[in-house]
């Protein structure tokens, strides 16, 4: 039941403001736990916003591919890239981060473990669907 | 790659928002299909001929 519910709401238009909602929440949370609570609530509403167009936006296939009412097998594959090219920009961004930090004579952190953990990540991935066929 | 999902559809009088309905896909990916832009899954591959009444070999031409 609960999981006939969840493939419903990633397959409609409300599936976007269903990720901004409780992430808003969070970062409402997060934000008043470090006494920022008022760019805590800046930064949800912005969130919720941006739900409320995407699930009110009329119809071209992006708007649907991205809010998830308008998925198929080839839309899976766009996501798929857009993933994958995704990751590449920001495991790029995390190495020269990294480099410019030791380049200034810091110790390179929190790019350092980032990275490490892109990588460690990339080869448990490689090895998880090669073992799953 | 090259495939007779464009002339049967004709053949049959349909709009590509028709066959996508029948499919489960968007109009957009039969469009693609049938511009050769997108390659169907084989469970699509094998939909779209038995939709049609022939062979997936008939359907798609991996040589073109």
């Amino acid at each position: 039941m609960i999981r006939g519910s969840c493939r419903w709401l990633a397959r409609s238009r409300w599936s976007m403001l269903a990720f901004c909602l409780p992430m808003g929440g969070v970062m409402v949370l997060a934000s008043a736990l470090g006494g920022q609570l008022a760019a805590g609530v800046a930064g949800c509403a912005v969130l919720v916003v941006f739900g409320l167009a995407i699930a009110l936006a009329s119809g071209s296939e992006t708007i649907r591919g991205l809010r998830g009412d308008g998925r198929d097998e080839r839309f899976a594959q766009i996501d798929l890239r857009a993933t994958a090219v995704t990751g590449h920009v920001l495991i790029l961004a995390v190495v020269t981060a990294w480099l410019v930090e030791i380049a200034q004579g810091h110790s390179g952190n929190p790019y350092q473990w980032l990275g490490a953990l892109a990588g460690l990540t990339y080869v448990l991935a490689v090895v998880f669907f090669r073992w799953r066929g | 790659m090259k495939n007779l999902v464009r002339t049967l559809r004709l053949q049959r009088g349909l709009a590509q928002g028709q066959l996508a309905e029948a499919m489960g896909v968007s109009r957009q990916t039969i469009n693609s299909i049938e511009t050769e832009r997108y390659t169907p899954s084989l469970p699509l591959a094998i939909a779209l001929a038995r939709y049609f009444g022939v062979t997936v070999e008939e359907m798609f031409d991996d040589q073109g």
